[in-house]
C-alpha cells in the first residue's frame, strides 16, 4: 500500500515528499538569508514542519504508528525549543536595538 | 646482664640529645625560655653520665640492634660498637660538649625566643651525630655520622643567616665536607668489594696481612674523607671561614669536636693503616705540613677568632702526625688535651668578643687583663697549654706526639715530620704570644668599642674556669712526655688494641728535646710581648714584607681554589644558561606556547560572529554528509 486516498483520487508519497523537500529548502534559505531574528525562528520551524511531514508521509506508506509519534515528540520539542528562542530573543530586544542579527556578532575572532 | 643493659644504655647515649633535639624543634620556641635552657645543655649532660656510667663499668661490646639494609651478600645492620676508643671519644663530646653547651645558655642569650630554640636545636642534632659517628660499629652509619656533622655544622655556621658571610661560610664548609663525604663513601666501596663487609669486626678480620692496591685505595679515599673534615691541606679553606658561627660553635664544632673527627677515623681504621704503609705515611705529612703551614698564618691574623681557627687546624695536623707516624695514642691524648684548652680558649675569647660588643679585632682590644681578670687569665692558662709550658695539658699531649716522632727508631720520615712539629711548636709560641699581648696586655686601643667591659655572667664564665682547671691539671693523667709518671691514656686506649700499640719509647734525648722545645717556645711567647706592646723590636714584617702578604692572602689557597674551582664552575653555568638553558630548554618551553598561541589565532578568523556563516557551513556539511549517503545507497 503506497497510496493516500484523497477525496476518491489518490497521491503518490513523492507527492508528499516533494512537498516536504520545498518546504524544507524554503526554510533553509530563509534561515541563510533573512536578518530578522524573528523570520529565522519561523523558517526554523518550517524546517522542522517539513521534517514531521516527511515522517508522517512514511508512516502512512508503511503504515507504521511510530514515525507519527516522532512527529508529535518533534513538535513538542519544537515547541519547547521555541519558547526558549523566542525568550532569548525577548532578553536580547530587552538590552538591545538588535533587528538584524549580524549586529550580534561580539564572538567573531 | 643486669637491668639496664650495656646494649640499652649505649642506645641512651644516642636517644638523649636526639629526643632533645626533636622536643625543640617541635615546641621549643612555643615554650618558656626557660625549657630551652634546660634542655639544650640538660640531654648533653644526661647523654654524659650514661657515658661515665660505660666508662666506669668498663663496658665493651658490639650491639646490633636492627638490620637496616639487606640486599643480597650486602648486609648494613645499625650496630653501636662499645670500645674505649668510642667511650673515649664520646667523654669527650659530652662532657666538654656539656660545659660548651651550658656556655652557650649565656652566650645565646640576646637572641630571641625562637631563634634560641633553634640554636640548641641545633647544637643537640650535632651532639646526636657527633655521638653517631663514633658508636658506629659499620661503614655505612659511619657515613651516615659523617655528614650529619657536616649538615650540623652547616646549620650552625650559618645560623645568623641574614649575615650574608655566615651563608657563604656555611656552603663553603658543607660543599668542602661534601668532597669528603663522597671520598668517605668511595672507601666504603672499595671496603665492600674487597672484603664484603660492612661492619668494622668483619672488615678488619677480613684484611690482608699484606698490603695490596686495594687497600692502599681504601685507605687513601677514607684520608680524603678525615681531611676534609678536619680541616687539613688541601681542603681547609673552611675552617676560618667557619669563624661566622656563634663562638660556641667554634669551641664545640670547630675545635673540640667535629674537626677532630678526622683524627678518630684514622685511629679507628687503624688495621687498614698498619698494613697500608703508603696512606699512613701521607697522613704524618699531611699532619706535618698542615700544622706548620697553619701556624704560619695564624702570626698575621688579627681577628682572634681566626688565629684560634689555624691555631685548631695547627694542632689537629699534629694529631694527624701523631696518628700518621704510628703514636695512635698520643695524638688521641692530644685530641682530649685540645678539646680543654682550645675549648678554653674559644670560649673566653667568647667573653672578651661579648664584652667588646662582638669586636673580634684584637688591634681593638688591649689592656684588658684588669678588667677581665678571670677571662684573662683563664685564656693564660689555654695560651701556655696551647705553647706547650709545663704543667699544662697541651705541654703533655704536645711534648708526647714529638717525643714518639722524633724517637721512632729507624724511620727518617718520623724524624722529618719530627723537624716539622718542631718548628711549628716555636711558631705556635710566638702567634700565641701576640694574641695573647695584644688582647690583655698593654694600654686599652684608642678604638676600643667599650671603655669599661663588664665580666661574663657565671653561666660563662663557670665553664671557663672548669676547663681552665683542667687544662692546668689534666695533663697529670699522663706525663709520657717526661718518661716518667702514669699513662692513663695510653693504657685506657690500648686495652684490646681499640686504637694502635706504639711499640717504641723514648730516652733520655726525647726528654732533652721536649724541654728544648718548651724553652724556646716560650722564649718567642715573651718575645711577642717586646713587638707588640714595648714596640722594642722590630717586628719581622718589617724585615720581610713580601712574607707578610703571602701569610695575610693565606698563601693565595681561597684565590687559588676561587680561580681553578668557583671561577670555572661559574663559567660552566653561565655557558649552559647562555647556550643550553636558553636557547634549547627554555626556547622548547617557549615555542610550545607561540605555537599554540600561532594556531589559535588563525583558527579564531574563522569565527566570523555572524549566525549565517555558521548556519552555511552547517547547511553545506549536512549536504555532503546526504549526498555521501545517497552515493552509498545508489551504488
Amino acid at each position: 500500500m503506497s497510496t493516500f486516498d484523497a477525496g476518491g483520487s489518490q497521491l503518490d508519497t513523492s507527492w508528499f515528499l516533494l512537498l516536504a523537500a520545498v518546504l524544507f529548502i524554503l526554510g533553509t534559505v530563509g534561515v541563510l538569508i533573512r536578518r530578522n531574528p524573528l523570520v529565522i525562528l519561523i523558517c526554523i520551524e518550517l524546517m522542522l514542519n517539513a521534517a514531521n511531514l516527511t515522517l508522517v508521509a512514511f508512516s502512512r506508506q508503511l503504515q507504521n504508528l511510530e514515525g507519527q509519534l516522532f512527529a508529535l515528540m518533534s513538535m513538542t520539542v519544537a515547541a519547547a525549543e521555541a519558547v526558549v528562542g523566542l525568550a532569548i530573543l525577548v532578553d536580547i530586544f530587552r538590552h538591545r536595538d538588535a533587528e538584524d542579527i549580524d549586529d550580534l556578532s561580539e564572538l567573531k575572532g | 646482664m643486669t637491668y639496664p643493659s650495656i646494649s640499652q644504655l649505649a642506645m641512651l647515649i644516642l636517644l638523649f640529645p636526639a629526643a632533645g633535639a626533636i622536643v625543640l624543634a617541635g615546641r621549643g620556641w612555643r615554650l618558656p625560655r626557660i625549657v630551652t635552657k634546660l634542655v639544650g645543655p640538660g640531654v648533653v649532660w644526661a647523654s654524659f653520665i650514661v657515658t661515665l656510667n660505660l666508662f666506669l663499668n668498663k663496658a665493651s661490646g658490639d650491639f646490633t640492634y636492627w638490620t637496616w639494609i639487606q640486599s643480597g651478600s650486602f648486609n648494613v645492620p645499625f650496630n653501636i660498637l662499645i670500645d674505649n676508643l668510642s667511650i673515649f671519644m664520646c667523654l669527650v663530646i659530652t662532657g666538654v660538649g656539656g660545659l660548651i653547651v651550658t656556655y652557650a645558655v649565656g652566650y645565646m642569650d640576646k637572641e630571641d625566643g625562637p631563634s634560641y630554640a633553634r640554636f640548641f636545636t641545633y647544637m643537640d642534632i650535632f651532639v646526636f651525630s657527633m655521638l653517631l659517628l663514633v658508636l658506629a660499629g659499620n661503614f655505612v652509619f659511619l657515613i651516615v655520622g659523617w655528614a650529619l656533622v657536616g649538615l650540623s655544622s652547616y646549620f650552625l655556621i650559618g645560623f645568623w643567616y641574614h649575615k650574608r658571610s655566615a651563608v657563604l661560610a656555611a656552603r663553603k664548609a658543607f660543599v668542602m665536607n661534601v668532597i669528603g663525604d663522597v671520598g668517605m663513601i668511595l672507601a666504603t666501596f672499595v671496603v665492600f668489594v674487597s672484603y664484603h663487609a660492612t661492619t668494622y669486626r668483619a672488615v678488619f678480620k677480613a684484611l690482608p696481612a699484606n698490603d695490596t692496591s686495594s687497600l692502599e685505595l681504601a685507605a687513601f679515599l677514607l684520608l680524603v674523607g678525615a681531611v676534609a673534615k678536619s680541616a687539613q691541606i688541601p681542603l681547609h679553606t673552611w675552617l676560618p671561614d667557619a669563624m661566622e658561627g656563634p663562638t660556641p660553635v667554634s669551641a664545640l664544632i670547630h675545635a673540640a669536636t667535629m674537626v677532630t673527627a678526622g683524627v678518630y677515623l684514622v685511629g679507628r681504621m687503624h688495621p687498614i693503616y698498619d698494613v697500608a704503609a703508603y696512606a699512613h705515611g701521607a697522613v704524618a705529612i699531611v699532619g706535618a705540613v698542615t700544622a706548620l703551614f697553619a701556624a704560619t698564618i695564624a702570626i698575621v691574623q688579627t681577628d682572634i677568632k681566626r688565629v684560634l681557627a689555624y691555631s685548631t687546624m695547627s694542632q689537629i695536623g699534629y694529631m694527624f702526625l701523631a696518628v700518621g707516624v704510628g703514636a695512635y695514642s698520643a695524638g688521641f691524648f692530644h685530641l682530649l688535651s685540645h678539646a680543654f684548652f682550645k675549648a678554653l680558649l674559644f670560649m673566653a675569647a667568647g667573653n672578651v668578643i661579648h664584652a667588646m660588643n662582638d669586636e673580634q679585632d684584637m688591634r681593638k682590644y688591649g689592656g684588658l687583663l684588669k678588667q677581665l681578670p678571670r677571662t684573662s687569665w683563664s685564656f693564660l692558662i689555654g695560651s701556655l697549654s696551647l705553647v706547650g709550658v709545663i704543667p699544662f695539658v697541651g705541654f703533655f699531649s704536645k711534648e708526647q706526639i714529638l717525643g714518639a716522632a722524633f724517637s721512632k727508631p729507624d724511620d727518617s720520615l718520623a724524624l722529618a715530620v719530627w723537624v716539622f712539629g718542631f718548628i711549628t711548636a716555636l711558631i705556635t709560641g710566638f702567634y700565641t704570644g701576640r694574641m695573647w699581648w695584644m688582647s690583655f696586655a698593654g694600654k686599652p686601643s684608642p678604638e676600643r668599642p667599650v671603655e669599661h667591659p663588664h665580666e661574663a655572667p657565671p653561666v660563662m664564665l663557670i665553664p671557663v674556669l672548669i676547663l681552665a682547671a683542667l687544662a692546668t691539671i689534666g695533663g697529670f693523667i699522663q706525663t709520657r712526655a717526661l718518661g716518667i709518671g702514669p699513662h692513663l691514656v695510653d693504657d685506657f686506649l690500648t686495652v684490646k688494641a681499640a686504637v694502635g700499640t706504639q711499640s717504641w719509647e723514648g730516652g733520655a734525648s726525647e726528654v732533652i728535646a721536649t724541654f728544648a722545645t718548651m724553652i724556646l717556645a716560650a722564649l718567642l711567647f715573651l718575645g711577642a710581648y717586646r713587638i707588640y706592646i714595648q714596640h722594642s723590636w722590630k717586628p719581622w714584617s718589617a724585615i720581610v714584607p713580601w712574607a707578610q702578604r703571602l701569610l695575610e692572602r693565606k698563601y693565595y689557597f681561597d684565590e687559588l681554589y676561587d680561580a681553578i674551582f668557583v671561577r670555572t664552575m661559574d663559567g660552566l653555568a653561565l655557558g649552559g644558561l647562555r647556550y643550553i638553558e636558553e636557547p634549547l630548554i627554555d626556547g622548547a618551553v617557549v615555542g610550545t606556547g607561540e605555537l599554540a598561541e600561532a594556531g589559535a589565532h588563525s583558527l579564531s578568523l574563522t569565527q566570523t560572529g555572524y549566525f549565517r556563516n555558521y548556519v552555511l557551513v552547517f547547511v553545506a556539511g549536512a549536504v555532503v554528509v546526504a549526498i555521501l549517503v545517497l552515493v552509498r545507497v545508489g551504488s
